[in-house]
């Protein structure tokens, strides 16, 4: 890799993986670099978010990513005109996604844009609660619409009710509506997303940043603990799989779910007894929505769902069997959490220097916990509820062109654009309303299997941390935050050697140093391959990764800051991690024996797996 | 037992906080009547010293000296002390002091071990006054076995008094010593072999925030540590959560241990690859945590705490004083908020940290 002492690799250098040529085409020409803009691009750091697109993306799953290249960035720029920044540019290079936070320098408009800036966010602050409540209701609405929304191959013959009805519009019109509604709808979730978050954020911040200056050094984990509410939505789904397995035990149905076998001939066998089915029927209950949880980050259609994949959950129940068998109470204590959160609140509390201290500490906590509730529960509606209940319909909608002859499998739907389906689908209407067969019955096959293989061949190069030109100074928070990037990482990956290096630096994000084996995963499917007591080593973690959390000794992440997901679910199974180190998945093999220390942020290789 | 008393045991209930044990020694015996592990031991008083001083004729010596002394360069007061030392070391004992410091050595052997090793230090009055530390000014003796030892390293201790370390020790440019006629006590206390010893402060050194712990330790006796020729391994709990938030383990290849040998204390090579491991489990950091917040809660302010750990694993505490840097200084506060709301809004703006 061409790279100087201090400068990243030129994003025009950058070669496209053997057998991967041509990638390009998967992806629209607005997420390409180009010749045309090359002095500007050239001239942009530009750093991958593996955080939240680890792997190269789908043409399909580009939807997310451009959802929130707009969706955040005019929060910043236009809606609340944050003053020193404008907002995220995005590029797909090789597959993957580098983006570029763009910062306001102009004194002048940064003193302009506070004006509005104070107001409107000011405003927001001001109504939090009611706003959020009305949150939840367009929230709530938007899935509700998105439920409904179905597809179906078209009718041979429209139905009677088309005629006596006197309609005047059919299936093709319906067809091409329900799917500008899906992918408008899934843009309008995507914009909620962020009605309130970057404010969350910045509340929450700030009270962390006042934390972090009085008690320097104190744990991540300490600050959420203390502006962290119990209710949280995003607990309910681990909740529940807590009480199938009491109820499981409670009916001598535990032994069914102990052996690790497939979901399908689990669920077989309860169907046989009287217990087994009120069993199964608790399952039922608890499913939706609960089950509609993502394994990933809800932004690829490839993570999978507890609802169509019941594996996880079964894994995390047997935990808990085991755990109630041993006469634990696996139940969340509540009471007991609530009252170790005003302790903890409190003992800090009293431990500042000067009665100012204390109140400033208890008007940031107290707007710290006005905002977390959302900053908590807008996971579980939009990256959970909503997304992975749009997976499963564009897959209904991969159905219908499986029906109509356009492809092999409703997988093969997320090799397209989105603006190409739209294509597709009137090539279907034109093929259904003519009579004739359709140019897309021969025209995608091949190109779906072309893209497959360059998806393929992407998927083997390692996207290095960061490209272009670094900045004098990081200043915007979302980069610092949530992807962990300052100063001191562009310091290192750029004194780091990717090929050999046996010593990687990342964010000290959990305590402790351990020496075990590595275990690299790159998908999600790999973690069932997980042996207990090796170290995971990975792009990114999700949250519901958890239920292997207890088997695994240690956590290292590419990317990832102190906000992280691998970061704080480590700190909460007290397992020692290091995230950010930039290139863990690129240089460390399965098998590598490894220390992890994550009380200084460092991993070291000790020994090397043979090469096969 | 006589109203003046030679020989106070630190388990005794008259103990805890009494002056005639001296500054270091009532504080210890403050922490044995809270129920800390604290190694037993008893107190050579202050009347023990000053009935030493008035049956040798030194009483009006040491004023001189001390007088004398106030304003003297370090290098001219060994010529001051000559005479009063060498009757501190060599003047007869009354007899109850010796029969009395004799009966006590003979009943810690009998609770504890034959010949059973002792460390013999100074705890003296002066520690008392506001603000001085005598940071290392005081003699302490390590591994002393027998009483004949013993008595002979108590008079070292009461001539240590007279060091010139003591005498020019300055305390807001003041002679502090000149002050007053300070009494002393020796104090004896059981010594067991450490695995892993050091100091705590239960408030981050460097930056005064109260809600660490700070923990400096390494392999062997902790002497290393409070002298300061071994670079210890540091460890920082979180006050609050109990957690261990860093730790920096230093390169060790030295450790004070007791040589049976030559009946001392002394450095010897770490070994067994110790060299570069932690001398404390994460569990031993936390431990040492919960023990040093439950002293500050007992004593109301910020301590320093000296402790070991035996090869069983046991925490012992050695000696607890009060912090005398930050608790003396004037509370800053660090952020003044009116309204949260406009807070945020400036630091999201990017505005000062400060407002």
């Amino acid at each position: 890799m061409a790279k100087t002492d201090n400068s990243f690799a030129n994003p025009f250098d950058i070669a496209a993986p053997e057998g991967a040529e041509g990638w390009e085409s998967l992806y629209r020409y607005y997420a390409l670099l180009s010749e045309d803009r090359r002095a500007f691009e050239e001239s942009k750091f530009w750093f991958f978010d593996g955080m939240h697109n680890p792997d190269p993306l789908y043409p399909f799953d580009t939807i997310m990513t451009e959802n929130w290249w707009v969706a955040v960035s005019q929060m910043s720029s236009r809606v609340w005109a944050l003053p020193p920044a404008m907002g995220i540019d995005h590029r797909i290079i090789n597959g993957y996604l580098y983006v570029s936070p763009n910062a306001v320098t102009d004194p002048e408009q940064i003193a302009e844009r506070q004006e509005y800036f104070a107001k409107r966010a000011g405003h927001y602050f001001e109504n939090w609660d009611e706003i959020f409540v009305n949150w939840k209701t367009k929230a709530q609405d938007c899935i509700d619409r998105l439920r409904a929304i179905e597809f179906k191959p078209l009718p041979k013959y429209e139905p009677e009710s088309s005629i006596t009805g006197h309609t005047g519009t059919y299936s093709s019109l319906e067809m091409l509506k329900d799917y500008s509604r899906m992918i408008e709808n899934m843009l309008e979730m995507g914009s909620y997303h962020f009605e309130m978050l970057n404010l969350g954020y910045g509340a929450y911040l700030t009270f962390r940043e006042f934390c972090q200056s009085v008690f320097p050094g104190i744990a991540d984990q300490s600050i959420t603990d203390m502006v962290s509410g119990i209710d949280i939505l995003l607990f309910r789904p681990d909740d529940e799989l807590r009480k199938l397995s009491q109820k499981a035990v409670d009916l001598g149905v535990a032994d069914l779910i102990m052996p690790n076998r497939s979901p399908d001939d689990i669920l077989a066998d309860m169907a046989t007894t009287n217990a087994g089915k009120e069993w199964l029927a608790a399952l039922e209950d608890a499913k939706d929505p609960w089950f509609w949880y993502s394994t990933g980050s809800g932004y690829c259609h490839a993570d999978p769902v507890w609802m169509t994949d019941l594996r996880l959950p079964f894994t995390a129940m047997r935990g808990y069997i085991t755990a109630i068998r041993n006469g634990e109470d696996v139940r969340r204590p509540l009471d007991k959490i609530l009252e170790k959160r005003e302790q903890v609140t409190a003992e800090y509390r009293e431990l500042l220097p000067t009665d100012d201290d204390r109140e400033a500490f208890d008007s940031l906590i107290g707007l710290a916990r006005k905002v977390f509730p959302f900053v908590e529960d807008h996971n579980f509606y939009v990256e959970h509820l909503h997304h992975s209940i749009f997976w499963s319909k564009v897959r209904e909608l991969g159905d219908v062109f499986v029906a109509h002859k356009f492809f092999d499998t409703n997988e093969d739907i997320f090799y397209l654009h989105r603006h190409e389906i739209y294509d597709a689908l009137y090539d279907m209407i034109i093929g259904w309303a003519v009579g004739t067969q359709p140019r897309g019955e021969t025209y995608w096959r091949p190109i779906i299997a072309e893209r497959r293989r360059i998806r393929d061949a992407l998927c083997k190069w390692t996207p290095p941390p960061a490209l272009g030109t670094p900045p004098d100074t990081i200043t915007e928070p979302l980069t610092i935050m949530l992807w962990g990037i300052t100063q001191e990482t562009i310091e290192e990956w750029l004194g780091v050697d990717p090929e050999s290096a046996t010593e990687l630096r990342g964010v000290a994000a959990s305590a402790g140093k351990v020496t075990g084996k590595a275990r690299v995963i790159s998908e999600p499917d790999q973690l069932y391959d997980v042996v207990d007591g090796e170290i995971l080593v990975c792009r990114v973690t999700a949250p519901s990764w958890a239920p292997v959390f207890p088997r695994i000794q240690a956590a290292v992440s590419d990317v990832g800051g102190m906000m992280a997901h691998t970061a704080i679910i480590s700190r909460e199974y007290g397992l020692p991690a290091v995230v950010g180190t930039g290139f863990a998945t690129a240089r460390i093999k399965t098998g590598d024996m490894i220390e992890v220390d994550g009380n200084i942020g460092i991993v070291r290789i000790l020994e090397e797996e043979a090469a096969e | 037992m006589s109203d003046r008393p030679y020989i106070l045991w630190l388990d005794d209930p008259a103990a805890s906080k009494n002056p005639i044990l001296g500054g270091k020694f009532s504080s210890l015996a403050e922490s044995t009547a809270a129920g800390l592990a604290v190694p037993p031991g008893f107190g050579i008083t202050t009347h023990a010293y000053r009935d030493f001083m008035e049956a040798a004729g030194l009483v009006e010596e040491a004023a001189r000296v001390r007088k004398a002394c106030a304003d003297l360069d370090p290098e001219h007061i060994a010529k001051e002390t000559v005479a009063l030392i060498h009757g501190i070391l060599n003047a007869p004992l009354p007899e109850a002091l010796e029969t009395a410091v004799r009966t006590a050595y003979d009943a810690l052997e009998t609770r504890t071990a034959a010949n059973v090793p002792v460390a013999v230090r100074s705890s003296g009055e002066s520690e008392d006054l506001a603000g001085a530390s005598f940071a290392g000014q005081y003699e302490t003796y390590l591994w002393i076995t027998g009483a004949d030892a013993l008595l002979q390293h108590m008079r070292k201790c009461w001539a240590g008094m007279y060091g010139d370390a003591v005498l020019s020790y300055k305390h807001d440019g003041e002679s502090v010593i000149s002050k007053g006629d300070f009494g002393i006590c020796v104090g004896i206390q059981q010594m067991v072999q450490a695995r892993a010893a050091g100091v705590m402060f239960t408030l981050d050194p460097i930056t005064g925030d109260r809600s660490k712990i700070a923990i400096e330790s390494c392999w062997g006796l902790g002497e290393g540590v409070v002298k300061g020729d071994i670079t210890p391994s540091q460890f920082t709990v979180d006050k609050v959560t109990l957690k261990l938030l860093k730790s920096k383990i230093s390169h060790q290849t030295e450790e004070y241990r007791f040589d049976t040998e030559s009946g001392g204390v002394d450095l010897f090579p770490v070994n067994d690859g110790r060299q570069d491991s932690p001398c404390l489990s994460q569990a031993d950091a936390v431990a040492l945590a919960i023990l040093a917040k439950r002293i500050e809660k007992d004593r109301g302010a910020p301590q320093d705490i000296e402790w070991a750990i035996g090869a069983n694993g046991d925490i012992a505490v050695l000696q607890v004083r009060p912090e005398t840097v930050w608790s003396s200084k004037e509370a800053k506060p660090v952020l003044k908020v009116t309204s949260p709301i406009n807070h945020v809004l400036m630091r999201m703006s990017g505005g000062g940290a400060k407002g």
